[in-house]
């Protein structure tokens, strides 16, 4: 576990309450009270249309971009409420970063500038630091060895696991202190897959890190927390292993065991 | 099984043969101490020999259930009460298999014993026989009928068996010092007295495991307090 076991526990990196999401007059989310913890993996599972997505994108307000959304309830991240009047979604979406199902590189840009493009939209003009900050990013996303002397390629010409680790570099360049993973590696063949969560594993050292996935095996071997989601509501949520070995709500283990439905 | 059907059906039948594996190898099981000890009681030597012969289906039987058990982990990754059905499995097969081999020498020994005139001592070795037996039973039916209470009542029941044991050992040790001419047949007593209390060892690791695939409860080494 990443948590550390002592004294009171520290203040959680979210605080969800009675979040409840619609899209239109479609209920997507329902209810959810959870508590995330900072520092540490939470998985989120569910199947198809549970809402796991949906409530992923809350937690840095990307889902404000579907039009006819609705949110009722409380986000507090680091003790602060997301949605208050006065919090900036680009401010919130660049302390929580996003990684996505399909590697979204930007098409014209190299290697290097797809890494600082993050950096320089927030006005950072300084070349000495941009290229600190590009090597840096792209050794935690264990991409430096392999892209160092193609830079200046086309973010493009990488491979389908190249580009996911870019865009897990592009995300972290802006130093963010939450990464959303939504299927981070649904994608990717297995071994691109291994280095992918072998990296969430070195990333959660300093990031509080929440990843949506369909793979099971995924999520018990990457996560501290698992989360089952159905319908839009939070079912169960509980250490990694005591849902994979005894999960307490029947409908966890109807699902997690592949007796569905 | 409980559980509603799962949706890869071979997955089912995987776990189902699994199971089935593991039902034979206790009826097997069963069957060889139930012939060590008639050969012994009724001094049949043709028992004995067919308690030691069974061993080797028994064997086999361990083999396959943990190559299908492996072969399940490998293909369907199993969790929660699938997981721990397949862990069971193995951990029975295992604990059978010990108990087999003691039925194999008790049989040994009672041949032994068959070459000699009977000795009137071999009635200590009644009530542990009978004390295992129903350890060894309510074990397996714990893990049949996933019952939780019925496993953790078994594993405080060793306690009385080793206590006949040390008994049965007492004495046994009282007439070697009597009667040194039948030295030999109180040690195979001593033995066949050792081999069942080690038969109730392995009742009570089945109830455990029986306790764990049903509740997710792992009992194993815990103080036992008597109820008041």
């Amino acid at each position: 576990m990443s948590s550390p076991e002592t004294g009171t526990p520290p203040r959680p990196a979210f605080e969800v309450s009675n979040l409840s999401i619609w899209y239109g007059e479609k209920p997507a989310v329902r209810d959810v009270t959870i508590d995330i913890p900072s520092k540490t993996i939470t998985a989120i599972i569910g199947p198809s249309g549970c809402g796991k997505s949906t409530f992923l994108r809350c937690l840095n307000r990307m889902h404000e971009l579907i039009p006819r959304t609705r949110i009722e309830g409380k986000v507090l991240f680091q003790g602060e409420d997301l949605y208050s009047t006065g919090s900036d979604p680009t401010i919130v979406r660049r302390r929580i970063g996003m990684v996505f199902q399909k590697s979204n590189p930007f098409p014209t840009m190299s290697i290097a500038e797809n890494v600082v493009i993050g950096l320089k939209l927030n006005g950072v003009r300084n070349r000495k630091l941009l290229d600190e900050r590009l090597e840096k990013s792209l050794r935690m996303a264990a991409l430096w060895d392999e892209v160092k002397d193609d830079l200046h390629k086309p973010g493009m010409s990488l491979s389908g696991g190249q580009q996911q680790r870019l865009c897990i570099a592009r995300a972290i360049a802006v130093e963010p202190e939450v990464l959303l993973m939504d299927e981070p590696a649904s994608a990717l063949d297995p071994i691109a897959t291994m280095k992918i969560e072998e990296l969430i594993h070195e990333l959660v050292a300093n990031y509080t890190i929440v990843i949506v996935t369909h793979n099971m095996q995924q999520a018990s071997r990457v996560s501290d927390r698992t989360a089952f989601f159905y319908v839009g509501r939070l079912i169960e949520f509980g250490e990694t292993t005591q849902i994979f070995t005894q999960p307490k709500e029947k409908q966890t283990e109807d699902y997690i065991t592949g007796r569905f439905g | 099984m409980i559980a509603p059907k799962h949706i890869l059906g071979t997955f089912d039948e995987a776990l189902a043969s699994l199971r089935n594996n593991v039902l034979m190898m206790a009826g097997l099981t069963e069957r060889s101490l139930d012939r060590a000890m008639k050969g012994l009681f009724q001094r049949d030597d043709d028992l004995c020999t067919h308690a030691i012969a069974d061993d080797e289906e028994i064997d086999q039987l361990e083999k396959q259930i943990d190559k299908d058990g492996v072969d399940v982990l490998l293909r369907f990754q199993p969790v929660a009460s699938d997981l721990r059905r397949v862990v069971s499995a193995m951990k029975l097969s295992s604990n059978l298999e010990r108990m087999a081999d003691q039925a194999t020498n008790i049989a040994r020994r009672a041949r032994k014993l068959n070459q000699h005139p009977a000795l009137p001592e071999v009635e200590l070795i009644r009530p542990m026989h009978t004390h295992a037996m129903s350890m060894f039973k309510d074990s397996i039916d714990a893990y049949v009928r996933e019952d939780v209470q019925l496993g953790r009542a078994v594993v405080p029941r060793d306690e009385k068996l080793d206590e006949l044991n040390r008994v049965a050992s007492r004495r046994l040790i009282q007439r070697m010092a009597e009667n040194p001419d039948q030295l030999r047949g109180y040690l195979n007593l001593m033995f066949i007295a050792r081999h069942l209390e080690r038969v109730g060892d392995h009742a009570t690791n089945i109830a455990e495991d029986a306790v764990y695939a049903a509740a997710a409860e792992d009992i194993r080494h815990q103080a036992y307090v008597a109820p008041t």
